[in-house]
C-alpha cells in the first residue's frame, strides 16, 4: 500500500533522512522505532507532504505521492496523526472531530462515522461541547486518532501516540487501535519509542537510526532481539544485524 | 445632544469595527500586518461611487458589488504579490520586515491607480435617504442607520459562516495552525485566499457606508486604516469580537470628544484611547484569545 524508496530530505540544508527504503502492505500494522531525533517523525512528515522530498520515491496506492500537496494526499486515503498531541485547543471535541472529514462530501455516512468514533472513544461523546484545550492527555490522544479516523482513511500514521502518557492510559489507546484496526481493516504505521506496545500491535518493524532503517524483520523475532532495544535506547547498533 | 453623539459614535465605530475585523482576520489567518487595508476601503467607496452615482444602481446592490469586486482584487493582490513573501521558507509565517513594507508600498501604487483613474477631487456618494429620522428632538440623517443595519447585518452573517459552514470552521482552523489543517485534508492557500478576498471585501463595505457621509477621495484610506489598525489594537490584535468593542470604543470616544471638547483635534481622540488602553491592558481587551494563538 505505502512504498517508500531511498526518501532523502531534511530542514533547510540539514539532511536527516539519508536514504530511507520501508513498506506498509495493505492491510498490514508496521511499526517504525528509533531513538530520539532520529528523523522517524520527518519521515512522516515527508510521507504526508509537510515536506518537500529532496530525492528518493514515496507511492501510494499505486500513484507516487512525493511533493504533493497534504491535503491531496489526505484525499488519496492517507492520513497523518501528528506527535504533539495537535488538537484544536479553542475548538470544541466535535468540531475537532468534524475537521478530520474535511475531505469528505458523503454527510450521512460522516455522521455514521462520528458516531462510530464515539463509540470507540465514549469519553469523547461525554465532552464533545468542551474545548478540546481542556482535555487530558490521553483523552487528546484519542480525538486525535479520532479526528484522523474521521477521514475515513485506507492507511494512519500514528506518531508516538504513547508519548508523555501513563502505562494504563497507553495500554487503553493501544487496545483501542487495535479495535479500530480489526473492525474497520485500516493499514497502520505506528511510530513510537515505546517498542513493546509497538511490536505487539504490529506484524513487521523498522528500525531507524541516524536517517537510515538499520534493522528490519518480523515483530516476533525483533520483540526479543537485543539490537532493538540498543537501538532505541541509543546504544550502538551493531551493523551486521542489519537484515 | 448626547443620543445625537452616541448614534453617530456608534455608526463610525461599526465602519471601524468593520475594517478592524478584516486587519485582525487577516492577522490570524496570515500572520500578517496589512497596511494596505486602508486603501481597499478606498477602493471600496470609488467603487460605491461609481456604481451609485454614475451608474445609477440602488445602494444596497451597489455596497454588495463593491465588496465583491474589492474582495476579488484583494485576491489578486495576495496572491500575485503577497504570496511570495509570506510563503518564503516552507509557510506563512510571521513574514516580518519585508512584509510590512511590501504592505506600504501596496498602499501607495493603489493610492496612485486610485488617483490615474479618479484624480484627486473629493466626492460624495449621493444616495436619496428620505427624511431624517427624528430621535426626540433630535434630526439623524437615515444614512446612520443603513451604517448600523448593514454592518450589524454583516458581522452576524459572518459570525454564522464562521461558526456553522464548514468553510467557516477550516478557516478557524488554518488560522489555529496550518499545518495541521494541511492534515485534515483542508487545501490551506485556497483558505488563504478566502480570508484575504473575505477581509478585503469587508473593508469596500465599510468604505461605501462612509461615502454618503464623507467624502470619497483618494488619501483616505490612510486615516480610516489608522483608525481600524487602533480598533483592532484596542479590542486584541487578531481577536474578531476584540475588533468589534474596539471599533466601537474608538468610534463613541472619538465622536463625544469631537463634539464636548474640540471638533478641529477629532482623529487625536483614538490615540489617546489606543494609549490608555495599553497602558493598564498591554494585549488589548481580548488579549488573551491573540497571545494564545502564537
Ligand atoms: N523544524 C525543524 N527544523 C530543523 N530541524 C529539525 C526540525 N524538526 C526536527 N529537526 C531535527 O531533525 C532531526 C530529526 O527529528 P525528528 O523529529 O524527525 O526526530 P524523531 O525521530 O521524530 O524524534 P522524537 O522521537 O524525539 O520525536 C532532529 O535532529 C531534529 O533536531
Ligand atoms: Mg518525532
Amino acid at each position: 500500500m505505502l512504498k517508500v524508496r531511498g526518501v532523502e530530505t531534511g530542514y533547510g540544508r540539514l539532511k536527516i533522512l539519508r536514504g530511507v527504503d520501508l513498506d506498509v502492505p495493505e492491510g498490514s500494522a508496521v511499526a517504525l522505532l528509533g531513538g530520539n531525533g532520529t528523523g522517524k517523525s520527518t519521515l512522516l512528515k515527508a510521507i504526508s507532504g509537510l515536506l518537500r522530498v529532496w530525492s528518493g520515491e514515496i507511492e501510494f496506492d499505486g500513484k507516487p505521492i512525493h511533493n504533493r500537496k497534504p491535503n491531496e494526499i489526505v484525499k488519496a486515503g492517507l492520513v497523518q496523526v501528528t506527535q504533539g498531541k495537535d488538537s484544536y485547543p479553542g475548538l470544541t471535541v466535535e468540531e475537532n472531530l468534524k475537521l478530520g472529514a474535511h475531505s469528505r462530501n458523503d454527510r450521512d455516512k460522516i455522521k455514521a462515522d462520528l458516531e462510530q468514533i464515539y463509540e470507540f472513544f465514549p469519553i469523547l461523546r461525554e465532552r464533545r461541547k468542551q474545548m478540546a484545550g481542556l482535555l487530558s492527555g490521553g483523552q487528546i490522544q484519542m480525538l486525535v486518532i479520532g479526528r484522523g479516523m474521521m477521514a475515513a482513511p485506507k492507511m494512519i500514521m500514528l506518531d508516538e501516540p504513547s508519548a508523555a502518557l501513563a502505562p494504563l492510559v497507553v495500554l487503553d489507546i493501544f487496545r483501542q487501535i487495535n479495535k479500530i484496526r480489526a473492525e474497520l481493516g485500516t493499514t497502520i504505521l505506528v511510530v513510537e519509542q515505546n517498542v513493546r506496545m509497538a511490536l505487539l500491535l504490529a506484524e513487521y518493524g523498522y528500525v531507524i537510526h541516524d536517517g537510515r532503517i538499520h534493522i528490519e524483520g518480523k515483530a516476533s523475532d525483533m520483540i526479543h532481539d537485543e539490537n532493538v532495544r540498543n537501538a532505541y535506547l541509543g546504544g550502538t547498533v551493531v551493523e551486521t544485524a542489519n537484515a | 445632544m448626547l443620543v445625537d453623539f452616541l448614534v453617530v459614535g456608534v455608526s463610525i465605530g461599526l465602519v471601524y469595527a468593520i475594517v478592524a475585523l478584516g486587519i485582525s482576520l487577516i492577522y490570524s489567518g496570515l500572520d500578517i500586518v496589512h497596511f494596505a487595508h486602508g486603501e481597499f476601503v478606498m477602493f471600496g467607496a470609488f467603487f460605491g461611487l461609481v456604481l451609485v452615482n454614475d451608474s445609477g444602481l440602488n445602494y444596497p446592490i451597489s455596497i454588495f458589488l463593491a465588496m465583491i469586486f474589492a474582495g476579488l482584487m484583494g485576491v489578486v493582490v495576495e496572491r500575485v504579490f503577497y504570496r511570495r513573501l509570506t510563503s518564503k521558507g516552507g509557510g506563512y509565517t510571521v513574514a516580518g520586515m519585508g512584509m510590512i513594507i511590501c504592505g506600504f508600498g501596496m498602499a501607495i501604487i493603489l493610492q496612485n491607480i486610485a488617483f490615474l483613474i479618479w484624480g484627486a477631487e473629493g466626492h460624495a456618494i449621493n444616495v436619496d435617504f428620505g427624511t431624517p429620522m427624528k430621535i426626540g428632538t433630535v434630526n439623524l440623517p437615515k444614512s446612520y442607520l443603513w451604517i448600523l443595519c448593514v454592518s450589524v447585518g454583516l458581522m452576524a452573517i459572518l459570525h454564522l459562516f464562521l461558526k456553522n459552514t464548514k468553510a467557516g470552521l477550516a478557516i478557524r482552523a488554518v488560522a489555529a495552525n496550518k499545518d495541521i489543517a494541511y492534515l485534515m485534508g483542508i487545501n490551506v492557500p485556497l483558505m488563504i485566499s478566502l480570508i484575504f478576498g473575505l477581509a478585503c471585501g469587508l473593508a469596500a463595505v465599510g468604505g461605501v457606508l462612509i461615502g454618503p457621509i464623507n467624502y470619497v477621495q483618494v488619501e483616505m484610506g490612510y486615516l480610516i486604516l489608522i483608525k481600524g489598525f487602533a480598533a483592532a489594537v484596542v479590542g486584541g490584535f487578531g481577536s474578531l469580537p476584540g475588533a468589534i468593542l474596539g471599533g466601537l470604543m474608538v468610534g463613541i470616544f472619538e465622536t463625544l470628544g469631537a463634539g464636548y471638547i474640540s471638533g478641529s483635534h477629532k482623529d487625536i481622540y483614538a490615540f489617546l484611547l489606543l494609549i490608555a488602553v495599553l497602558v493598564i491592558m498591554p494585549t488589548g481587551l481580548f488579549g488573551q484569545l491573540a497571545k494564545s494563538k502564537a
